[in-house]
């Protein structure tokens, strides 16, 4: 047994002290990770001291109706509050709002068709048309739900207005509009019932409590924070697959079979191959934290929970990459295959867009990726989950990887049987 | 000197380095190694002669342990490589025909891994991996990284750590190609010196001047056969006294036959592409050989005349030239 140790852990450390005897290689290897992530932090604007944003919601408003009523909501982006999160762009007509939409990239088109103030004041169906931009990936949905609670406000607000609508109607429209007796009368009218309905709404039954986890201590949305994660487990796949190409390499040269004509065993020889690239990755992952902490202020949680997550991921990569080098016959397949798939599964299990976008069948599909769970996981690490939170991701990563290892050991133990190793 | 009367009776086989008893191994459809027999005694350089794809490399892999024989056995010590302990392996050093080393490293920590895979440990390492190096002629350049070194000189690492567990037994594959004729002596002189230190040596090689300069026992092979084995002046008698020769032109192949039946001690071992090669019983029919064609009114544009070597031998084996 000793001598087994001793024998894996040589071959362990034969493989280590290489890659740092190549240290410009090992140096771009773990750079790859970290450049795609200082790319990220750029093109979303989050950088080191500076207060995180969320991204503007940018809209295309074409107001057919014309009302002071409507004029409310196309200036909406002159409010000092509202002009942080809102970009709001007029249009005269529905055409020139589409244009207008495609061509400066906004999410969507609002577009109030004429009558809307009237219907609406008069308690008629009103209907306002949300034309969202396809070419864009998250802000649309975000417009067409803004969209849905501005039809629920104006639904209320309308309900509560009862009949002094007509007459705020008449006043919108210019009638009446200097009688300020009639005005001071409306707007008593307006504050007892909303005083009333006061009492049947509030306090609400249902509160809800947002605990916002402090980014760098601000309380803004930091969208690198929410991204990182993502970026991290994209970036550990691409090194456990680098670092597992070694095996062919090591075929190509000869040295695999020079070490298996040594006393050593096959299994000694891919074990120590397995604890060199996870000893790679888990260095690669120990930088990615630093660097999210360092560079984009993310607040890492409580240690052992995130301890035992990246202990999780760092198995599950590695097993992944096993599992691709048992399958390919030459390096350029793996890296062709690898990177591919590395693609797919960042796409599908979150890197860049959150899962819950994807139609319900590619949700499911990406129930089966390593970046599915290991993003959940280091997700709610980063919002400040505990271990109950993060003990389903846990679970699944350790399957998956322990699953990767068993059919990647089975299949390289298969081809030293056939003299192909 | 019949190919599969040299292996050892299974109780000398514990005390033999190397026992190899009828193997077999085929990749695919392809027939590798058909019924390869011969052993290799301690002291000895034994010689594995033949062509590109003859299963030299084969041979050897199936005798490191590498690939399992289809049939048939070879034995390290009395055991086979294959096993789980790994014991017979660690009696064995072998030199790969490619240059199995970590460009990365230096040629001092790529020899002083092999040592440490091979078990050696402590106080006992480091000597053993001066001296590897001393002996491969690279102690003034051990701690240069091997993708800096030449051809010549990364061979000789090669050497070295297949040299650091000092083995019992050394297997061999073409550990000369590609490189210098200054770098290919000095490698042939580290094997030799190992044969005298009492190590049994195999030796794959295609190159027959090597062969015969420091094998003392070679088996020529051919598809996977063992056609002859025989020190290098048994083989000499078997390729015969007369010559062999050799000539190129505008021949025809039945006027060639024609002439061989009917010259006595002539006969036509090989023709293809403008070239044939005869071989004569003796001088006389040499003699005969040659008149006759220069009488005959073929163009012949090139004769050449050889003395019974293995070159000839392995034509008259296989009606092939054996070439570099």
């Amino acid at each position: 047994m000793r001598r087994r140790v001793r024998t894996i852990l040589l071959l362990t450390l034969k493989d280590l002290r290489r890659r740092l005897a190549d240290r410009l290689a090992l140096a771009l290897n773990l750079a790859i990770p970290l450049a795609i992530a200082g790319t990220m932090a750029l093109v979303f604007g989050s950088r080191p001291g500076e207060e995180p944003q969320a991204p503007k919601l940018r809209l295309v408003v074409a107001d057919l109706d014309g009302t002071p009523a409507t004029g409310i909501i196309t200036g909406a982006s002159q409010n000092q509050e509202a002009a942080k999160h809102l970009d709001v762009s007029v249009a005269a007509t529905r055409e020139e709002g589409l244009s207008h939409m495609r061509d400066e990239h906004f999410a969507a088109l609002v577009v109030i068709p004429k009558g809307f103030s009237d219907a609406m004041l008069s308690g008629r169906q009103a209907t306002f048309e949300v034309v969202k931009n396809p070419a864009e990936s998250v802000m649309p949905l975000v417009a067409e739900q803004g969209a849905g609670i501005a039809a629920l406000y104006l639904s209320t607000g309308r309900r509560l207005l009862g009949d002094d609508s007509k007459t705020l109607a008449a006043m919108l429209q210019g009638d009446d509009w200097q009688d300020s007796a009639a005005i001071a009368a409306l707007a008593t009218t307006m504050y007892a019932r909303v005083h009333g309905a006061g009492n049947w709404l509030f306090p609400p039954i249902i509160g809800v409590k947002t605990e916002q986890k402090a980014a760098g201590g601000t309380n803004g949305f930091n969208f690198i924070a929410w991204m990182y994660p993502g970026l991290i487990v994209m970036g550990l796949l691409y090194v456990a697959l680098m670092q597992m190409r070694d095996l062919l390499r090591e075929r190509r040269s000869g040295t695999l079979r020079r070490q298996l004509v040594a006393p050593v065993s096959v299994a000694e020889v891919l074990l120590s191959k397995l604890l060199a690239v996870a000893a790679v990755v888990a260095v690669s992952m120990v930088l990615l934290l630093a660097a999210g902490a360092l560079a984009f202020h993310i607040d890492w949680g409580a240690p052992l929970p995130l301890l035992a997550t990246a202990a999780a991921i760092v198995f599950t990569t590695t097993g992944f990459a096993a599992l691709l080098y048992s399958l390919v016959t030459t390096e350029r397949q793996g890296e062709a295959f690898g990177g591919i798939l590395v693609m797919v599964m960042s796409l599908l299990g979150g890197s860049f867009v959150p899962p819950q976008v994807l139609p319900g069948w590619l949700q499911s599909i990406s129930r089966f990726t390593v970046s599915h769970w290991a993003h959940d996981a280091l997700r709610w690490i980063v919002a400040g989950g505990g271990w109950s939170d993060i003990a389903q991701d846990l679970l699944v990563l350790a399957v998956l990887g322990a699953t990767f290892i068993g059919i990647g050991w089975a299949g390289l133990s298969r081809r030293y049987a056939r003299g192909a190793l | 000197m019949s190919p599969g009367s040299r292996v050892a009776p299974p109780d000398r086989a514990r005390e033999t380095p190397l026992v190899v008893d009828d193997i077999r191994f085929a990749y695919g459809k392809t027939r590798a190694v058909d019924g390869v027999s011969f052993e290799v005694r301690a002291g000895e350089i034994f010689g594995l002669l033949g062509p590109n794809g003859a299963g030299k490399t084969t041979t050897i892999s199936i005798i490191s342990g590498l690939l399992p024989p289809e049939s048939g056995q070879a034995l390290i010590f009395g055991r086979e490589a294959g096993g789980a302990s790994g014991a017979s392996r660690a009696r064995m050093g072998v030199v790969p025909q490619e240059i199995a080393l970590y460009e990365e490293l230096s040629a001092i920590e790529n020899v002083r891994f092999w040592g440490r895979l091979y078990g050696i440990r402590g106080a006992a390492l480091e000597p053993a991996v001066r001296l590897a190096l001393a002996r491969a002629g690279l102690a003034e350049r051990a701690k240069e990284r091997v993708s800096k070194l030449s051809g010549g000189l990364k061979r000789r690492v090669n050497l070295a750590a297949a040299l650091v567990h000092s083995p019992d037994l050394l297997l061999l594959d073409e550990p000369t190609v590609g490189i210098d004729p200054q770098a290919r002596l000095h490698i042939l002189d580290v094997v030799k010196s190992q044969a005298r230190e009492g190590r049994a040596v195999l030796y794959t090689s295609h190159y027959l001047e090597e062969a015969e300069q420091i094998c003392d026992r070679i088996g020529i092979v051919d598809h996977g056969r063992v056609l002859a084995i025989g020190t290098v002046a048994e083989l000499k008698r078997l390729a015969g006294e007369g010559p062999v020769i050799h000539l190129r032109g505008e021949i025809g192949v039945d006027r060639l036959q024609e002439m061989a039946g009917r010259l006595a001690g002539v006969s036509l071992l090989g023709s293809s592409g403008g070239a044939a090669s005869f071989a004569a019983l003796d001088a006389a029919a040499c003699s005969a050989l040659v008149r006759d064609l220069f009488q005959s009114g073929l163009r012949v544009e090139d004769l050449r005349i050889q003395e019974p070597n293995l070159q000839s031998l392995f034509l008259k084996l296989t009606g092939r030239e054996l070439r570099d």
